[in-house]
């Protein structure tokens, strides 16, 4: 990138350029743009505004949610066209192309889906409008809980701004504290919602410091929070956030399966995204010796080839080279007792023009409460491990998906009834595949929208 | 007993800074003058004051004694050759944040002369109004800034309404994890400025900017505000240039914002230049030659240059005290000073940024 990306604030009155600023680099450490970072003051009178700001109807809403997502795939904003902008988010987070494209792709058809999925949480009993007729007689009625949703976004891949739009949608005004790794996603996403027809006081981005971030949350009257376990932690006790944690996402393959017949699925699920999402597979129970499946899957990932993420063919994420050792040795650490099928030695692959490529790593554990099963990490990186009958569910718990591979209808009647398990797929499944109206955390309009008694 | 260029005036610019600092090294170190403090001191410098100290560069040679300030007894700081006609106003403390508090005697004359110096913008202000009262939302007690703000009340012809505030406590609650009820205790605290500002006729404000980023969340404390106050002063910790400018420009529009740059272990500060800003941040030129400012790189102490940021250090040097190179935490930007000051102004003051820094944890956000 020959010039300068600026991601300045757009606030209640517009864009803001702050005088405190951060760099924004490529995964190989070139500075690729700034980001402006707002105060705490600012925050607050973002949000005190977007609190006042009138809320369009739903009709309006939805249209400019649908005009939104073309702008946002196609158009030009901020002098950056749909090719520059998604080989930037490539760049910037090491992402590869095709998965920004795809995720870039999938973010508009979300927006365009909101037409028929954002009243799929309603309940049966309520009607969306007060002037419903069955109000006459006495009626639920869908309505918000509040006016500001804040979300805390992560960088993963743009596929992150899938979920929050749901809220406008909804009739919230949104405001979006982006990735200070990736914030163009947001950025983009923003102006599209804006240039559509969102006035500047319903929809923010607020980029800003890690302190400052939660004067965000503390201000708006719900949110959501991407982040590690700490993010959970640290949140669950508040019941205005909804913390978007670790995936740790499982399959699950019993003996009346033929895993022979599943390795390249179980292989997508687990390098999906470049491993970057919590949807990927973390580990794989078999019923019975896991060597040969983890063999097979060290095989088939090994095969995926080294290339800059800004490469068409590139699947492995690509970081900067000083976190890819970090995260290699931390994965050394983790796996300590485990057998290596791949990556055992070293995950790390320089790239010739900076970076290093996260190779896939697949490790054996002896049983399945191995801790290791439970260790998500950003990349290719699956935990094989054994299962019994007489194991049960437990191993499978805190998952948001378990992919069953399985006949055993009991086992599944007892993965949907634990509560610690947000999703269950079943068969050929992965635990990766999302489709617009099919929550994978719920629905948001349960954690925004209550009903209320009509009768008049 | 003390030669007169050792006496406070209001406008120093014209002082030779090294005549000056040779007088002081023979008022500091003689029996008859100095305070006990540096007179025992004295032997274990490894150079003599009297002989070897002949101008401001040599000050250098004084290492930073400022610890020694934390359990020294208050008479040991006394110089004797001020007598005891010299009125003391208070006995002020540092914030404490670093350590027990460190002591220091504030004389009257030498806070009445700072405060002149200071009080400039406060004067001309005052003079276009008429008599102002004042309130003063800041830390008193051990704090210096809560006399300051009496003599202030005092100059702008008003009275001076207060509220009790304890910095102290706040760090025990943020230290121990206790955010909420540190958070209860600043509302607190706003409650009962609220209570003031909608009861008299409030003219000048003082308080830190941390309260007045949070009065600035009451809509109806805002407009009270910006009805009834003329100035507004703030100081006791920084302020950034983006909440500087907002705060300027929507929140409280047209009320000049007053900022002091000081500390406790200068018993002063610096003055911000009128309609000169550096980077969005105001320039404060010190006091100089009583107070004066260096700004060196924290790694090798080496003074950076015009325009560089670093790390301050700050000295005092009256014939009421004698603090030199104390190493504040602060970092700002080396400005050139005005002619005939001493040392360097400063901007954009505020504490080391940090930002970057992924540890790995588990997760993949």
């Amino acid at each position: 990138m020959a010039e300068l990306v600026h991601v300045d604030a757009l606030g209640a009155d517009g864009i803001y350029r702050t005088r405190r600023r951060m760099d924004l680099t490529s995964v190989s450490g070139e500075k690729i743009g700034e980001i402006g970072l707002v105060s705490p003051l600012y925050v607050r009178r973002t949000v005190a505004a977007m609190r006042e700001a009138p809320v369009p109807s739903a009709t309006d809403r939805i249209a400019m949610l649908d005009k939104a997502a073309d702008i946002y795939l196609t158009g030009t904003i901020a002098d950056m066209n749909a090719d520059q902008y998604a080989h930037l988010v490539s760049v910037a987070s090491g992402v590869p192309l095709s998965v920004v494209r795809g995720s870039i792709a999938g973010v508009a058809d979300a927006l365009r889906a909101l037409r028929h999925t954002a009243g799929l949480a309603m309940p049966m009993g309520a009607a969306a409008c007060w002037d419903d007729p069955r109000t006459e007689s006495g009626s639920a009625v869908w309505t918000r809980k509040g006016d500001v949703f804040a979300v805390h976004a992560s960088g993963n891949t743009p596929g992150v701004h899938g979920l929050w739009p749901e809220a406008l949608a909804l009739g919230y005004k949104v405001a979006v504290r982006p990735s200070n790794r990736e914030p163009f996603t947001a950025f983009r996403l923003i102006s599209a919602l804006r240039e559509a027809g969102f006035s500047d006081d319903s929809v923010a981005l607020l980029p800003t410091d890690y302190e400052t971030a939660d004067v965000i949350i503390a201000e708006a009257d719900y949110a959501m929070v991407y982040g590690g376990q700490d993010v959970v932690d640290k949140y669950a006790g508040n019941p205005r956030v909804l913390p978007q944690g670790p995936g740790r996402s499982k399959i699950l393959v019993t003996k009346d399966v033929d895993w022979r017949d599943k390795v390249s699925l179980i292989a997508d699920a687990v390098s999906y995204l470049g491993g970057t999402a919590c949807v990927c597979t973390t580990s794989v129970l078999i019923e019975g010796d896991p060597a040969p499946l983890a063999e097979a899957l060290a095989d088939r990932l090994s095969q995926i080839p080294s290339l800059a993420a800004e490469d068409p063919a590139a699947v492995l994420t690509v970081q900067p080279c000083e976190q890819a050792e970090k995260i290699d040795q931390y994965l050394h650490t983790v796996a300590e007792g485990t057998r290596p099928w791949l990556g055992g030695d070293s995950i790390v692959d320089e790239l010739p023009a900076g970076g290093a490529v996260l190779r896939p790593a697949v490790h054996e554990v002896r049983s399945p409460d191995a801790s290791q099963l439970n260790v998500e990490l950003p990349f290719p990186c699956v935990w094989v491990g054994p299962w019994a009958p007489e194991d049960g569910i437990a191993p499978l718990k805190r998952s948001l998906v378990v992919t069953a591979m399985t006949e055993d209808r009991q086992l599944i009647e007892d993965l949907l009834r634990e509560p610690s398990i947000t999703n269950v797929y079943l068969g050929d499944t992965p635990t990766t595949l999302m489709l617009p109206g099919v929550p994978h955390d719920g629905y948001l309009g349960e954690f925004l929208m209550r009903t209320k008694a009509v009768i008049r | 007993m003390s030669s007169p260029i050792l006496d406070i005036t209001t406008d120093p610019s014209r002082i030779d800074p090294d005549e000056y600092v040779r007088e002081l090294m023979q008022w500091h170190f003689r029996p008859e003058t100095g305070c006990s403090f540096w007179l025992r001191r004295a032997a274990r410098l490894g150079f003599d004051p009297l002989t070897d100290v002949n101008g401001v560069a040599d000050l250098a040679k004084f290492p930073n004694f400022i610890d020694e300030f934390r359990d020294t007894a208050i008479e040991d700081l006394i110089p004797r050759g001020l007598g005891q006609s010299q009125q003391i106003a208070g006995i002020y403390e540092s914030s404490g944040t670093t350590g027990p508090p460190k002591r220091f005697v504030m004389f009257e004359e030498w806070l009445e002369g700072f405060l002149s110096w200071w009080g400039d913008r406060l004067d001309e202000i005052v003079a276009e109004t008429g008599p102002l009262n004042s309130l003063a939302i800041v830390p008193s007690g051990p704090h210096m800034f809560g006399e300051v703000t009496t003599r202030w009340a005092r100059r702008c012809g008003g009275v001076k309404f207060t509220v009790d505030l304890d910095p102290r406590w706040v760090k025990v609650l943020i230290s121990q994890g206790r955010t909420g009820d540190a958070d209860a205790y600043a509302e607190h605290i706003v409650d009962q400025a609220a209570h003031i500002l909608r009861t008299q006729d409030v003219g000048v404000l003082a308080t830190t900017p941390a309260l007045l980023e949070r009065l600035a969340r009451h809509a109806d404390l805002v407009d009270l505000i910006n009805k009834s106050v003329r100035a507004i002063i703030w100081s006791g910790a920084q302020m950034d240039a983006d909440t500087r400018e907002l705060l300027r420009s929507q929140v409280f529009p047209g009320i000049p914002l007053l900022g002091i740059y000081g500390s406790t272990t200068i018993l002063g500060g610096a003055k911000e230049r009128h309609d000169e800003e550096f980077d969005g941040n105001p320039v404060s030129d010190p006091f100089s030659p009583y107070i004066f400012f260096r700004v060196v790189d924290p790694e090798t102490g080496e003074e950076v240059g015009f325009g560089q940021r670093g790390q301050v250090v700050m000295s005092h040097l009256t014939k009421y005290a004698l603090l030199p190179n104390n190493l504040e935490r602060d970092m700002a930007t080396r400005i050139k000073p005005p002619e005939g000051v001493i040392g360097s102004s400063v901007a954009g003051v505020g504490p080391v940024s940090t930002f970057g820094g992924t540890p790995v944890i588990e997760g993949v956000y």
